[in-house]
């Protein structure tokens, strides 16, 4: 294991550093730029690009040692990743009881759901260098998907608040008052990954294509399976919406069907309610 | 504690009065459509309610007024359960409402709110949503009937993206009218209102309340409107029930 790690760390490591020092440079000049224009980012580009090349050197040194390793760490890998996301899309709903499960289920549930389908079919390998990397781009458009289905969601019940109470009033179920909010809500976060799969090939060359015409593979092929993974991507996002937004309109109400999430106040009468029953 | 509706001239309370009792002895058979017992909200250690208990007959307009943040709108919203009071409850023909699905309660307990919230779509679409909602479908007819009462035959077909205000408010009420409720609950549906269409809309309320023999509470900032729709009155300060009794008596009651 040592020794492919001691492998991994050659020459082109040190060019790779080289050249991230050189992307680095020219994000520093930008943010420059912005700060020239009254737009501060210092602090959080600093960070941010801190905690990227951190984190992308560490996943390259973790790829390396386990490069050759079971299909369980693979899975465990990913499941780690889909905490992280979860984690990271939860931040959207802060103060709502329950958002870190909500999130994680929703995006265990999109990115599973796609990613077993493709080890299913074949179009994924089962091994750590294929199942990791692809898994992580579908787990990561899963999150965005959760994260902008989420505070859609929740805008638009804060924003219609009357027409939901109205609807409650006139004796609807809590699951129609906010059905066009909740449509509304996962075409909002599916819309990126739709305008990602039309401009493909014609805006942008995704990175596994590149990647695997690089390597030598068939350019067709690798264009063929660049589609199948963007169209993974938008089935993983679909399905990670809807759940995250059917998740949230049960905890939008409680059980005596009121709107819980309508302000600070009512998210603390939800609790007072709960007790009351 | 309660307080009969029918309670005749003395039956008026103050906070000054405390602890609170009704002077004029309660009739023995009185027919109790809606009682709040011991209500109370309290929501991050605020009160917004607190021990309210009245009770109202079919037929009968009861005004609740008081200062902002009296706790007027809070109190309304417990009786059709749109929020859950922390303790007390409320009867509704001597039944508990808490053992009446949210639902069906909320179709008994109609509430038009001080702005009309209509959904997009024609007037006809809002009229036919509640009883949509338990799967009854209104016929045209029934639609137009509705309208007719609220004083806009003929218009079921119009957006209601075009509609003033007091229309609005008229077919927020036919809307909830068309669920044929037992007690109507007005959140200040004059409030943004001009005066003409406030004339307007007061007779149809008390027009459909004499008709259909419901019980209506409605909340004022208005006392001579109180005074023009209410036969009693309750007073509301810091959450509590400061007075109720005869409209006239309790608002001229200093």
């Amino acid at each position: 294991m040592l020794a492919e790690l001691q492998n991994s760390i050659g020459d082109d490591v040190l060019t790779g550093l080289a050249q991230a020092g050189g992307a680095i440079a020219l994000c520093a000049a930008v943010v420059a730029l912005c700060r020239w224009q009254s737009v501060h980012v210092e602090r959080e580009a600093v960070v941010s690009m801190a905690r990227g090349l951190v984190q992308m050197v560490l996943v390259g040194l973790v790829l390396a040692l386990l490069l050759h390793g079971r299909l369980l760490i693979g899975c465990l890998i990913l499941f780690m990743m889909a905490i992280a996301a979860a984690i990271t899309a939860a931040q959207r709903l802060k103060g709502m009881a329950g958002a870190l499960p909500l999130c994680f289920w929703s995006i265990a549930a999109g990115a599973g759901t796609v990613i077993a389908a493709m080890l299913a079919t074949r179009s994924l390998r089962p091994d750590i260098s294929m199942l990791v990397p692809v898994g992580s781009m579908i787990i990561a458009n899963a999150m965005n998907a959760c994260a902008q289905a989420i505070e859609r969601l929740r805008a638009e019940i804060l924003a219609h608040v009357g027409q939901i109470e109205a609807g409650l009033s006139l004796g609807a179920e809590p699951a129609v008052t906010v059905a066009p909010y909740l449509q509304s809500a996962v075409y909002a976060s599916l819309l990126p990954r739709l305008d990602m799969m039309k401009s493909l090939g014609l805006v942008w060359i995704p990175g596994v294509m590149a990647g695997m015409v690089v390597s030598g593979i068939s350019p067709v092929y690798a264009g063929i399976y660049q589609f199948i993974i963007v169209a993974m991507i938008l089935a993983a996002s679909g399905i990670t919406g809807l759940v995250a937004t059917v998740l949230m309109r049960s905890r939008a109400f409680s059980a005596a069907a009121q709107l819980t999430i309508r302000s600070a106040e009512t998210m603390a009468s939800s609790r007072a309610s709960g007790q009351a029953r | 504690m309660t307080t009969r509706p029918n309670g005749v001239a003395n039956d008026i309370r103050t906070v000054a009065d405390a602890p609170q009792v009704a002077i004029e002895p309660e009739p023995a058979a009185a027919i109790t459509d809606l009682e709040t017992r011991h209500l109370s909200r309290k929501v991050a250690g605020r009160v917004l309610v607190q021990d309210v208990s009245v009770q109202v007959l079919a037929g009968e307009i009861l005004a609740i007024v008081g200062p902002s943040g009296a706790g007027k709108s809070s109190f309304l919203r417990l009786l059709n359960r749109l929020d859950e009071p922390t303790s007390g409850t409320v009867l509704l023909k001597s039944q508990d409402y808490r053992s009446i699905t949210p639902r069906e309660l909320r179709r008994r307990v109609g509430m038009v709110m001080q702005t009309a919230y209509l959904f997009p779509g024609t007037i006809a679409a809002n009229i036919a949503f509640g009883p949509y909602q338990c799967g009854k479908m209104l016929a045209p007819a029934q639609i137009e009937g509705l309208l007719e009462r609220v004083g806009l035959p003929g218009l079921a077909d119009r957006d209601v993206s075009n509609l003033s205000g007091g229309e609005a408010q008229r077919v927020a009420l036919a809307r909830t009218l068309a669920n044929e409720p037992e007690v109507l609950l007005l959140d200040e549906p004059t409030s943004a209102l001009d005066e003409a269409s406030v004339s307007g809309i007061e007779k149809l309320i008390l027009g459909i309340v004499r008709e259909r023999r419901m019980m209506c509470l409605i909340v004022t900032h208005n006392r001579t409107q109180a005074e023009r729709l209410a036969g009693r009155t309750m007073v509301m300060q810091a959450g509590r029930l400061a007075a109720i009794g005869p409209t006239e008596q309790v608002l001229h009651a200093g």
